[in-house]
């Protein structure tokens, strides 16, 4: 039915001995690809409607990639990275990649992020003006939020944070995003500010913000909003 | 208006000042105006006041006098016992400093603050023992005599007659924390002389009744009191300045003080300075020296570095000036430091005043228009400085002075003689002053002044009529005689002086040549041994003397290098040492610290603080260094120094540069690890997990070629680890080989087999040579070494077939692995039996740990054998990889089992 098109970048063969039968079976139409230049060919030229893409690859680095695909398309991405590579990722993140997925992974969580990166894809054609999750409703139209039926009281830099968590619903928003949306170019370094300000925001809108529902923190990358 | 914002704000250097005094012991001094006031009484029964408070004090030194009342006062508190110091046979007793400072109490009580050492003392002055103790945070109750107080010791001498030889400078007394005054009227005093009460060394006895007069003791008891009295002031004003309050303590005033060489300027400095004192001023003192006497007089030279230092012990500034036009330059300064009051001396008695020059005061009267003049006059013992008599010259000097004037004089009467029928006689004084200057000219002034006389005398003889008569007959000969003797002395004056001064320009321009010599030596060595001998040999050749260099090593000081090779130091140079390289100021001989060693210390300053200390021993040089000497000195200590800071730079960057590599390699090797253990791992993860929740739904074919790909990364999951494990026990030595019989040819055949089992598409060729001799080794180990080999020629080796290939020479069985691929560049065939190095760098290489060779390597030497890489092999392709193994010998074998 949806028949989505994933293209897989990944230079290890093991990797792709796996990952080519679970997307299959999981009703994606799968293409592979072992380089960066091949990575991009294809994305040019086959118009995948996901892209999963290893970092370390034999020709070039995987940031190239997405810096040279996010020139012309935008096509979701999903990182595959190892977990020392914190600051690669981050890059990534920040030149544009949707999510990532650190290796070694499970299949299910990568399935999962698919699904959201692929849902995020449609969504993105028409922004909705109001969300509602578990009880926690943002109407952007009347700029209102409510937890529960109950009108909170946000300042607006909280509330533009939510916003732009709400708008990346499941993806991970990085710290320097956030700041660069929320506080502006010249704030991306102030990562203190929005350890404050998401404080400040989960004491509102969590019910124990000691363990976050809504708000989850992406160690050391940013934050991601659960919206399952 | 921008000065008051500033005072009205507490003063930095103030509070500066009140912070590093916290850490410091305190000074208190009990001042007295004459011995005998009760001075050591007061200070010992405040001592027991507090001993009974429980404060921790002890006696460093009391001089009670044979005093019984103050011999009590000692009963019951700590005395420290005093050193035994020998001197020119004697036994001196004397305080014991580092007993002091390893006692370490809360108070010391350190009687006669203007006490000298004996000799052979660390310090030569008890201040200085003081200083330290304080530094060493120690307080430190101490006593004086107003008398004793340098910037007075002039007006003591006018006041009473007697001459005070120990001073204390002003400075010690000024920086004292608190100032007790012991004060008796000097009536009571004089009754206390006659009961006997005050001690008097015996041979002093009847100058002392001279002494203790009424009236002497009035004015010193008035010295004393406003003495006191002027440091409440600067108390009050030093606390106004930290608290930052407004007030009319500013007095603004500044003095200039201007010195020369003469005898008089000592006067003017103490004066300067009780004016100072008594305005609570700033005072400057300006050494004046003429730009053309710059650099000529040793003599002056030392003179004003002594008055420089006396202003200096009374607290002044100083700085030395040289001038073309003194007036100018007094002005310019004054203007600049925005002085107030001039002060300068001017010589009574100038018999020889020139009437149409106006001397310097008048100049300076004349000039300044709103700053005030103080001049202070001289008497007639004070003298105009007179430059030293030249030194001695050496008797070859002496003979060529005279021999040369001799010659030249006798010479040109000859030629006169000659030439007398063609030339009239009165041209030949011509001839008589090129002899003139011509002895000028090679052996000095001296020499000129001979020739002149003698030229003189011969003329008048010889040419001057009557001839062969010294008499003169006519009046205009006379008159043409003496303009002679005139004009020959004024050239043989100028052309000496014009010798001179070549000489000393050639010296100077010597000095700058070696110094630039030696910069230059030192500018081409970057290692620090290098400089530090290069610095020694030059100071040794420069000076004369030995040369010592020590640098801080582990805590402590150590010598380095030393010019000639073989000197040494004992515990006593050691001391001096440490204090140079602590206090960074000089010691040893000649300074103020441990001045009886032959040795003299300098710190060797650099921009980052004190890098060491240089030593010169002065046995060969026992005067200390003349003026010129010491600005060598210092300029070649400043080139050393860099060269050591740059040398230490050199040697840190070098530091940091391998640590740099090594925290890269590290890095690599982590993130190689990282990679090379989580690429399989996540491939069995993610089979599995796509096996358990998708598994349905893929088709049978599928899950078989997951299966089988988790059974493969669990394999080289295996091998990876067992790859490390082998690493470890080489590395830690635990691999012990049992040396036994190997058949190489069937190690070969199951290691290719087992090689194609894990990779079927490899071709492998093998070709064993007939008869090959039975190896020593351990099968097993061999077996995993061409397994390594041949899993690497896989990977790296291309397309091509690998030949394994087997023969045995004189020394031993030899296998060789060949493979067809690019080969390795020569610049990398020694490192990569190095552990992690892999040529391929990054992610996307294949898959290998970096272990496999240098496990090669570990398990061939540890079998007796060795192992070593060639590239290209064949045809500018390939590597091959030699293995050379000792050939198994069973007699030998059989007697170590035996």
């Amino acid at each position: 039915m949806n028949e989505n098109r994933i293209l897989v970048v990944d230079d290890e063969p093991q990797i792709q001995r796996f990952l080519h039968p679970a997307l299959t079976a999981s009703g994606y139409d799968v293409i592979t690809a072992t380089t960066g230049a091949e990575a991009e060919r294809m994305i040019a030229t086959s118009a995948p409607d996901l892209v999963i893409l290893d970092l370390g690859l034999p020709d070039k680095d995987g940031k190239e990639v997405i810096k040279t695909v996010r020139a012309f398309s935008e096509v979701p991405i999903i990182v595959l990275s190892a977990r020392d590579r914190e600051v690669e990722k981050i890059a990534a993140l920040d030149l544009g990649a949707n999510d990532y997925v650190e290796k070694p992974f499970g299949i299910g969580e990568l399935l999962a992020r698919v699904r959201t990166a692929l849902r995020q894809k449609v969504a993105g054609t028409s922004v909705p003006s109001r969300f509602e999750w578990n009880g926690l409703a943002v109407d952007m139209a009347k700029r209102v939020v409510t937890l529960k039926g109950e009108e909170l009281h946000l300042t607006r830099k909280e509330y533009q944070l939510l916003v732009h968590l709400v708008l990346h619903p499941g993806l991970v928003v990085t710290h320097r995003q956030l700041l660069a949306s929320v506080w502006g170019a010249a704030h991306v370094e102030d990562v203190h500010y929005l350890r404050v300000f998401v404080g400040q925001l989960r004491a509102k809108i969590e019910e124990d913000p000691n363990h976050p529902q809504f708000i989850r923190t992406e160690a050391g990358v940013g934050y991601r909003f659960i919206a399952e | 208006m921008a000065d008051y914002g500033q005072q009205t704000r507490p003063d930095p250097d103030k509070l500066l000042e009140l912070a590093t005094r916290e850490t410091r012991g305190k000074l208190t001094v009990f001042l007295g105006a004459a011995p005998g006031v009760g001075k050591t009484y007061a200070m010992l029964l405040r001592a027991r006041r507090l001993k009974e408070d429980g404060v921790d004090i002890v006696i460093g030194l009391a001089e009670t006098h044979g005093r019984t009342e103050t011999a009590e006062l000692l009963d019951g508190l700590e005395v420290l016992p005093r050193k035994q110091i020998g001197y020119r046979g004697r036994s001196l007793e004397e305080f014991d400093l580092d007993a002091a400072l390893v006692r370490k109490p809360k108070v010391l009580v350190l009687d006669e603050l203007a006490h000298t050492n004996a000799p052979g003392s660390r310090h030569p002055k008890r201040h200085q023992d003081i200083e330290e103790l304080i530094w060493q945070g120690i307080d430190v109750w101490t006593a004086m005599n107003v008398q004793h107080l340098e910037s007075l010791s002039d007006l003591v001498t006018k006041i009473t007659g007697v001459i005070v030889r120990e001073t204390v400078p002003d400075v010690v007394l000024k920086r004292a924390d608190e100032v007790l005054l012991v004060d008796l009227p000097p009536a009571e005093l004089i009754a206390r002389l006659k009961e006997g009460k005050v001690y008097l060394p015996g041979n002093a006895e009847r100058a002392a009744v001279g002494f203790f007069k009424p009236a002497n003791l009035t004015a010193l008891r008035e010295l004393a009191l406003r003495r006191t009295a002027d440091r409440v002031d600067d108390q009050m004003i030093d606390l106004l300045r930290q608290n930052a309050i407004e007030g009319p303590w500013a007095t603004g005033e500044r003095l200039l003080v201007c010195v020369g060489p003469d005898s008089l300027s000592d006067k003017v400095v103490r004066t300067a300075s009780r004016l100072a004192s008594g305005l609570n001023a700033r005072w400057l003192v300006v050494s004046l020296t003429k730009t053309s006497d710059a650099g000529m007089d040793i003599g002056a030279n030392q003179r004003l570095d002594e008055l420089l230092d006396l202003a200096e012990r009374l607290g002044a500034e100083t700085r030395r000036v040289i001038a073309g036009d003194f007036v100018d330059e007094i002005f310019r300064i004054a203007r600049r430091e925005n002085v107030t009051q001039v002060v300068l001396g001017r010589p009574k008695g100038k018999r020889f005043a020139n009437p149409f020059r106006r001397s310097l005061p008048d100049e300076i009267v004349k000039r300044f228009t709103d700053v005030g003049v103080h001049i202070v006059t001289g008497d007639e013992q004070d003298k105009p400085y007179v430059p030293p008599a030249p030194q001695k010259r050496s008797r070859r000097e002496l003979a060529e002075s005279i021999a040369i004037p001799v010659v030249a004089t006798a010479a040109t009467t000859l030629l006169g003689l000659g030439a007398s029928e063609i030339v009239h006689p009165q041209n030949l004084s011509m001839l008589y002053l090129v002899a003139v200057i011509l002895s000028a000219m090679s052996s000095g002034r001296f020499a000129a002044i001979i020739a002149a006389g003698l030229s003189f005398v011969l003329y008048n003889y010889f040419f001057i009529d009557p001839i062969h008569n010294l008499s003169i007959a006519k009046p205009h000969q006379l008159f043409s005689l003496i303009i002679f003797l005139g004009v020959a002395l004024m050239i043989g004056d100028l052309a000496g002086r014009l010798r001179d001064q070549v000489a000393r320009s050639r010296n100077q321009a010597k000095n700058t040549q070696a110094l630039y010599e030696f910069s230059r030596k030192l500018s081409g060595t970057a290692r620090l041994d290098d400089v530090l001998v290069a610095a020694a040999m030059h100071l040794h050749s420069t000076f004369g003397t030995g040369v010592v260099i020590l640098l801080p090593e582990e805590g402590d000081l150590s010598l380095q290098t030393a010019w000639p090779p073989d000197l040494t130091l004992d515990n006593t140079d050691m001391t001096a040492v440490r204090w140079a390289f602590e206090k960074n100021e000089r010691s040893g001989h000649d300074t103020g610290t441990l001045p009886q060693i032959h040795w003299q210390f300098l710190p060797i300053l650099t921009s980052h603080g004190v890098a060491g200390v240089l030593g010169l021993s002065m046995l060969e040089h026992p005067a200390s260094l003349t003026e010129n000497e010491d600005r060598m000195l210092t300029a070649i200590l400043d080139q050393t120094a860099i060269a050591i800071d740059r040398a230490l730079l050199v040697r840190e960057n070098a530091k940091t540069a391998a640590l740099q590599e090594s925290e890269q390699l590290h890095a690599a090797l982590f993130s190689s690890l990282s990679h090379d253990l989580k690429t399989p791992l996540a491939s069995i993860t993610g089979a599995v997990t796509t096996l358990r929740e998708l598994g349905g739904r893929i088709k049978p074919e599928g899950r078989d070629d997951l299966l089988l790909s988790i059974e493969e990364e669990a394999g080289r999951l295996t091998r990876f680890v067992s790859n490390l494990f082998d690493m470890t026990r080489i590395e830690a030595g635990t691999l012990k080989v049992k040396s036994s019989p190997v058949d190489a040819a069937d190690v070969i055949v199951s290691s290719v087999e087992r090689m194609k089992k894990l990779k079927p598409g490899v071709a492998i060729d093998i070709s064993i040579a007939p008869d090959l001799a039975t190896a020593s080794g351990d099968s097993s180990l061999l077996g995993q070494v061409l397994f390594n080999l041949l899993d690497n020629a896989a990977k790296y080796g291309g397309e091509g077939a690998i030949s394994v290939y087997a023969k045995q020479d004189a020394t031993g069985v030899v296998i060789n692995v060949t493979d067809q691929g690019k080969g390795i560049p020569a610049k990398d065939i020694d490192r990569i039996f190095e552990k992690f190095y892999r040529r391929v760098k990054g992610d996307g290489r294949a898959a290998g740990t970096g272990l496999g060779l240098s496990i090669c390597r570990g398990f061939v030497e540890a079998m007796g054998g060795t192992i070593k890489a060639e590239s290209p092999a064949i045809r500018k392709r390939g590597t091959r990889f030699i293995i050379r193994l000792p050939i198994f010998d069973e007699t030998k074998n059989e007697d170590t089992a035996a």
